[in-house]
């Protein structure tokens, strides 16, 4: 290409190089409109410069009072507040799954084909698939009282509509010849169902299910903050007074703790697969 | 013949039996597990009165306001109104205002960290190694912290109010995006930049006119399926005081007023809803916008 050439280009399309001043100075003004909009927010709600600066010396504190990390001498009763938070997160989502498979079925497309049925009820589930389990735990452990009862069905509850969603998409995902097979051999539904159907939706489902487990046991520690025991309960006590060397050590230890069953859950899934 | 077919059937027994032995273990190890994990969480304990189905139904009547037909439109000094129920409802209107606002000055905070740190661990743009392990752990390090944890740490240095909460969303949302930003990074056509490269330009030149072009919409998409997110969260935060309408949750629990409880929750999943559709809009025309370049 010679610089005549690019004359020539140019000429042919001005704005494929540059953009119009207009254009920029358009794209100038929206930035700045923005970036006005984002600080008159930030004002708003308090997030400033001198806000940031009076908390910053404080969270220095808590941090260097992590190092090092100390159990406190209750190691043993960090390890059963971990295995609570498993048991809820265990429980919860088995109970999720026993929710959301009928959920599923009657939201899959192949089974109720009523276009407006299954638009409005998708729509319902994907309403409720929003609210974190933390806005469901706190009033399910004002209204059962404290203990694990709340916690459970707080993450059943936040579950069901996700993995409703999920259990449906994997049956409308079938593949319909075995199915078609089947019933032309003269099967009788329930065959159909057992033998076409399940070997095709039971791994993905058993793998959509271990992984809301994972997750469930990531965001198990939100339910104890609100007095659902389990790790979160012995978390926030200790931030309260300030032991933080005791919560630098139960952070680490339940970190680790989520690597693993994440670990085991992905060798689970990968075997299904 | 008949001998392999023998051999055969041997095998099969073999394969049948040892599969059978291992759904049987499986089994066996989930009922265990989940008769442990019912005992350990209470579920059916008898001393706070077994019966969890009777205690849900109760429950539900205690959330469902008393609503009357005859009074539904009238305003809040009658008893089972529409305005009734939802009698604070400026008040939440402003606090939902401020969750929204809460999460969108944590994504664009933490999207502006996540682009500077995902050209910073992106094998094909950052040639110093030793950056990209620093940069990838601290990411892989945040991302593994859980949200509320950091937020009930942070109310406690930075006092109850919004601020610790969007320093929680901007941190947690900077270690997800950095990741996925890094790996758009390292998805780009090498071509652009190669060009770029023979005709002289530097690094900076190469990521403005070379990778911005190819990646923005896909950060762009990334972002907002995260504002998404990060709105419900911060909806949450407020429970521990961390400001928006979660605090407002918090104070129908206090008072036991479950059927504002039910208000207030009605209007974060609209509110949820509402920025969700919108962000899916401009989502689905950015793909768009991107496939046809």
């Amino acid at each position: 290409m010679t610089p005549a050439d690019m004359d020539q280009a140019l000429e042919l399309s001005p704005r494929a190089v540059r953009p119009s001043w207009r254009d920029r100075v358009l794209r100038g003004l929206i930035g700045a409109l923005a970036l006005a909009a984002l600080i008159a927010m930030a004002v708003d709600v308090g997030v400033t410069p001198t806000a940031l600066a009076a908390g910053s010396g404080k969270l220095a504190t808590f941090l260097r009072a992590m190092i090092p990390p100390n159990a406190g001498g209750e190691l043993v009763r960090i390890v059963r507040a971990l295995g609570e938070t498993f048991a809820m997160a265990f429980a919860g989502t088995v109970l999720a799954a026993v929710a959301a498979l009928p959920l599923g079925v009657f939201g899959a497309k192949s089974v109720v084909p009523q276009p407006l049925l299954h638009f409005g009820f998708r729509r319902v589930l994907d309403m409720f698939r929003g609210v974190p389990a933390l806005v469901w735990a706190l009033i399910f452990v004002a209204a059962f009282g404290l203990g694990p009862f709340g916690g459970v069905l707080a993450l059943a509850i936040a579950d069901v509509p996700g993995l409703a969603k999920l259990y449906a998409e994997a049956i409308e995902n079938c593949d319909e010849k075995p199915l078609e097979g089947l019933r032309s051999a003269g099967a009788a539904p329930p065959v159909v169902l057992r033998y076409g159907l399940l070997p095709q939706v039971a791994p993905l489902m058993a793998s959509q299910t271990l992984f809301f487990l994972e997750s469930n046991f990531r965001n198990a520690a939100v339910l104890g903050i609100v007095g659902a025991g389990g790790i979160g309960f012995e978390l926030e006590e200790r931030i309260r007074i300030f032991a933080f060397d005791e919560v630098a050590f139960i952070v680490l230890l339940y970190v680790v703790c989520v690597a693993v069953l994440d670990t085991i859950s992905q060798r689970l899934r990968a075997r299904l697969a | 013949m008949t001998a392999a077919v023998e051999v055969f059937e041997q095998e099969r027994r073999r394969v049948l039996r040892r599969r059978r032995a291992e759904a049987l273990i499986g089994l066996l190890a989930f009922s265990a597990l989940l008769a442990l994990a019912f005992q350990r969480s209470e579920f059916f304990s008898a001393d706070i009165g077994g019966d969890p189905l009777g205690r849900i139904g109760e429950f539900l009547a205690r959330m469902v306001p008393d609503l009357k037909a005859e009074a539904l439109l009238e305003d809040r000094q009658a008893r089972g109104s529409l305005a009734w129920w939802y009698y604070d409802l400026p008040l939440w209107l402003r606090t939902g205002w401020q969750t929204v606002e809460m999460a969108l000055i944590a994504t664009t905070a933490g999207a502006a960290a996540a682009c500077f740190a995902g050209f910073a661990c992106a094998r094909n743009l950052m040639p110093l190694a030793p950056v990209r392990f620093v940069v990838r752990r601290t990411l892989e390090l945040i991302r593994t912290l859980p949200d509320l944890i950091v937020a009930l740490i942070l109310v406690a240095a930075f006092g109850v109010g919004p601020l610790a909460g969007v320093i929680t969303l901007a941190l947690s949302t900077f270690g997800s995006l950095g990741k996925l930003f890094a790996e758009v990074n390292e998805e780009v056509d090498p071509r652009p930049l190669e060009a770029l490269e023979a005709s002289g330009a530097g690094l900076a030149r190469k990521i403005r006119y070379g990778v911005l072009p190819q990646v923005l919409p896909n950060y762009a998409s990334y972002a907002l399926l995260r504002l998404e997110g990060n709105v419900a969260a911060a909806a949450a935060l407020g429970i521990v005081g961390a400001g928006g309408i979660g605090v407002e949750l918090q104070r129908a629990i206090t008072y036991t007023e479950f059927d504002t409880y039910l208000a207030i929750l009605l209007l974060i999943v609209a509110m949820i809803f509402l920025i969700d559709i919108g962000s899916e809009q401009i989502r689905h025309r950015l793909i768009g916008l991107g496939a046809k370049r």
